[in-house]
């Protein structure tokens, strides 16, 4: 008998299937104990819409994902597209076609039959452009109608008029909606349905008995009874509420916070490690911007926001801001985007001296502890974030502090958000800002309109007629040609050279990835917390609650 | 009787006034702000470039206020109140849904502030006890340094009601003049005279004390509402609280004319008109005093 060696690639494998293994059967011990009940937790702030199709905001998607059914859906916690309604899908060669084979005797939560044509209906409704819904625009490659032929009442499929990068992850976000159904958009083929909705307090969302799915021991799924989601901005009510027992999950938690409970309750506090989500500084390039033009030079060189960069330590932004639950930013993308993190990019490296160095070569000089430009301008500025992001202000002080060090003054303001918006893409009146990139996708084409230099989101120099500089027409060219092809392996050589540019000219400058801290009562059975959101309750059909 | 319709209509005249300048004047405040014509969700990435541009003009809708004010008032006329820009809501629907809950909680804030300041300053005017003076004195003047947001945070911490703490934040405004004007009223010779002839306290009280402190008492009421009314918004948008003052609070902040101007309103008329009858009622008991 041979002894294979196992290479690392298998022993993640069986790493993985180890730790499924355990979680599965903790969820089932768990679940043997209890089922049903009430989960109570909090969403920041008023749902806008339960019309699915014009979610564009927090609590709406959180409610979106309790009782949307979808044709495709991505599993949190393995990052692989798992079918849904549809039992099976096929993306056509030219990547503009996608045809979905639905499961039969599937019924709406009032009864309703789902059937191919509820699917074309949805379809048609996401792509009306005046509904000006996210969803939709993310489907939107090209010009031209998209066309749904329904072929029988399971089979469907879908024509796009250009090709849809990462088309089949996309369904994700798409709940479907029933043609027939006098309920419209309240009728669902989620786990749960809106019972009761107090505006202003709280959102009831109830089991939805008809719901198809079944656990593996033939059980109807979901497990919960009813899910009470209680509106609440404030941070410091909701962990309060949380101690008191009145809540069962905080879905993130502040890192603050969470060394305050995992000093009390151990038990409770999730680390699930780096997120998606970064926090980054940028400075202000606008062409236009009404700042002082010898500072346009200085924010314009990749050789200044390079020695910047240099000159920042992130690890102490990790340890003192986060307490450790964040990891030095390395690009755009997260170590913890398994396939399109650009794994050969190097850690930054914090070097004071390296940066005064480089500085040195581009004509600044030292000068009694202040740096000034070869024109002899004392190098100063602002950077402005938003007011009330604890994390935040306290990152900008720590760089103030840094850069210091190498002569640089910088000034702290903090704003209101709208203000701070203005600034940023009305006035163009600041020099550096810092704020983060919530990333609920792992596909780089939903960060199209960031690096595009023609888009409005590419935030250092937005709404560009031509690429200004050669490396930014080098990104455009790259995007589109991860956005027009469907092979994932030349789409990530694409999107690799992306990051590597971007680290190689620190138009952003990536400070941090956070991780995904979240709270679990003990009294929820089955939860798995996750990096992708929704971190607490992406598996809230198998979740159940007991002694409430 | 002619002179108190006159009074009454010219009172009227004058609020009517108030609340279409106070209106107008919180329109323009929020066109100055900054940030008033910048929408968060134009950071959205999934948002395709005409997507934006419709937020946006949505948003330049209102750029020309006097255009603005002048089309609200019409549509309010005829019973649309507009729709808020940041919940997406007629603004009608809004405060119909929100008015009970803050009705509710100034109404039972004031009337445990109430309760607190007539027994409390009656007893002290009855007792005369410089030691009870001193400890109503030093209780009152602590909740009068408080602000407003720490005393609705305590009271999510402690877990009581929110009309508890907007019944601690009108007290101390309301105690001591209700305290001053008693121990005015009780060292006045005609009382003196009827404790000396043997009268008995609560007829002292009834007869004596009472018609004289209506009119002021009155006046004081009326600012205790607006004191309890601005009280209502830290206390509601930090107890997660969904009243008008948490609406309020919101607007503000998310730069919601429609939604703002209409709160504005409603504020300023609640106020306006409590403190007018208070007027009108007080001068009714004066004139028959006289």
């Amino acid at each position: 008998m041979k002894i294979r060696n196992c290479n690392s690639g298998e022993i993640a494998a069986l790493q993985s299937a180890v730790a499924v293994t355990v979680i599965s059967l903790g969820m089932m011990v768990g679940l043997a104990a209890a089922q049903g009940g009430q989960l109570r937790f909090c969403l920041h702030n008023e749902p806008k819409t339960f019309n699915p199709l014009q979610v564009d905001d927090d609590a709406a998607a959180a409610i979106r994902y309790l009782t949307g059914g979808v044709l495709i859906r991505l599993n949190r916690q393995t990052q692989q597209l798992e079918p849904e309604l549809a039992e099976s899908w096929k993306i056509s060669k030219d990547g503009r076609e996608i045809s979905f084979k639905l499961r039969s005797g599937i019924v709406f939560s009032d009864g309703t039959p789902f059937t191919a044509e509820d699917v074309a209906y949805t379809m048609q409704e996401l792509m009306d452009p005046a509904l000006h819904s996210p969803t939709g625009d993310s489907f939107r490659s090209g010009t031209g109608k998209v066309e749904a032929r329904v072929i029988s009442p399971t089979q469907i499929s879908i024509r796009f008029p250009a090709e849809v990068a990462g088309l089949d992850r996309m369904f994700d976000q798409v709940s479907i909606l029933s043609q027939n159904s006098p309920k419209k958009e309240m009728a669902v083929l989620g786990p749960f349905m809106v019972a009761d909705y107090k505006p202003g307090a709280s959102v009831l969302l109830q089991r939805n008995p008809n719901y198809w799915k079944k656990d593996e021991q033939g059980r109807r799924l979901p497990y919960l009874d009813s899910i009470l989601l209680n509106i609440q901005p404030d941070r410091d009510v909701e962990m309060l509420q949380f101690k008191r027992g009145e809540l069962d999950l905080i879905n993130t938690l502040d890192s603050e916070y969470f060394d305050k409970l995992a000093a009390t309750s151990p038990q409770v506090v999730h680390d699930a490690g780096p997120s998606l989500d970064s926090e980054q500084l940028w400075f202000n390039e606008v062409s236009r911007a009404p700042i002082a033009a010898y500072k346009k030079d200085w924010f314009r060189s990749a050789e200044f926001r390079r020695a910047i960069s240099e000159a920042i330590n992130r690890e102490d932004l990790s340890r003192i801001v986060y307490r450790g639950h964040a990891q030095p930013a390395m690009g755009p993308f997260s170590p913890a985007n398994k396939f399109w993190f650009n794994a050969t990019l190097k850690p930054p490296v914090y070097s004071p001296d390296e940066a005064l160095k480089a500085l040195a070569a581009e004509g600044f000089r030292l000068e009694n502890g202040a740096l000034k430009d070869k024109s002899g301008n004392i190098v100063e500025f602002s950077i402005i974030t938003n007011a009330g992001n604890k994390a935040r202000e306290r990152m900008a002080v720590l760089i103030q502090d840094d850069l210091q060090k190498i002569g640089i003054h910088v000034n702290v303001v903090t704003l209101d958000f709208p203000s701070l918006i203005e600034r940023m893409t009305q006035s163009f009146d600041y020099d550096a800002v810092i704020l983060g990139l919530t990333n609920v996708d792992l596909d780089p084409n939903e960060e199209m309109n960031v690096w595009l230099s023609s888009s409005g989101n590419h935030q250092w120099n937005p709404q560009q007629k031509t690429p200004e500089t050669v490396w930014e027409a080098e990104i455009d060219r790259l995007m589109r040609v991860q956005a027009s092809s469907n092979d994932p392996k030349k789409r990530k050589a694409a999107f690799d050279r992306v990051q590597e540019i971007v680290v190689e000219e620190q138009p952003f400058i990536f400070l941090i990835n956070k991780n995904a801290l979240s709270a679990v009562s003990v009294r929820v059975h089955g939860a798995a917390p996750v990096i992708l959101s929704p971190q607490t309750f992406w598996n809230a059909e198998r979740l159940a609650v007991s002694g409430n | 009787m002619r002179s108190l319709r006159w009074k009454i209509a010219a009172r009227a005249l004058t609020l009517l006034a108030t609340v279409l300048l106070g209106g107008l004047l919180s329109a323009t405040l929020v066109r100055l702000a900054p940030g008033f014509d910048t929408d968060e969700r134009v950071l959205d990435p999934h948002l395709n470039a005409a997507s934006v541009q419709a937020l946006q003009n949505a948003r330049h809708r209102n750029d020309n206020i006097f255009y603005f004010y002048c089309s609200y008032l019409d549509r309010a006329a005829h019973g649309d109140l507009g729709t808020s820009v940041s919940l997406g809501q007629p603004v009608r629907v809004l405060l119909r849904e929100r008015l009970p809950l803050t009705v509710r909680l100034v109404g039972i804030g004031l009337g445990l502030s109430w309760i607190f300041t007539s027994m409390l300053a009656l007893v002290a005017a009855w007792l005369r006890l410089s030691i009870y003076d001193t400890i109503t004195t030093i209780v009152s003047g602590g909740l009068l340094c408080l602000p407003a947001a720490v005393l609705a945070l305590l009271s999510v911490l402690w877990n009581v009601p929110g009309s508890i703490a907007i019944a601690l934040i009108v007290f101390p405004h309301t105690y001591r003049y209700a305290f001053n004007l008693l121990m005015k009223i009780y060292s006045r010779p005609h009382i003196l005279a009827a404790r000396a002839r043997g009268l008995s306290e609560a007829r002292i009280l009834l007869c004596h004390v009472v018609p004289v402190v209506i009119p002021q008492m009155l006046a004081l009421a009326g600012v205790s509402v607006s004191i309890a009314i601005g009280a209502a918004i830290p206390v509601e948008a930090l107890c997660g609280l969904p009243g008008v003052g948490a609406l309020a609070w919101q607007a503000a902040l998310a730069r919601d004319l429609p939604l703002l101007v209409n709160v504005t309103i409603l504020v300023t008329l609640v106020t306006l008109l409590v403190n007018s009858s208070a007027d009108v009622i007080g001068s009714m008991f004066r004139g028959q005093e006289a």
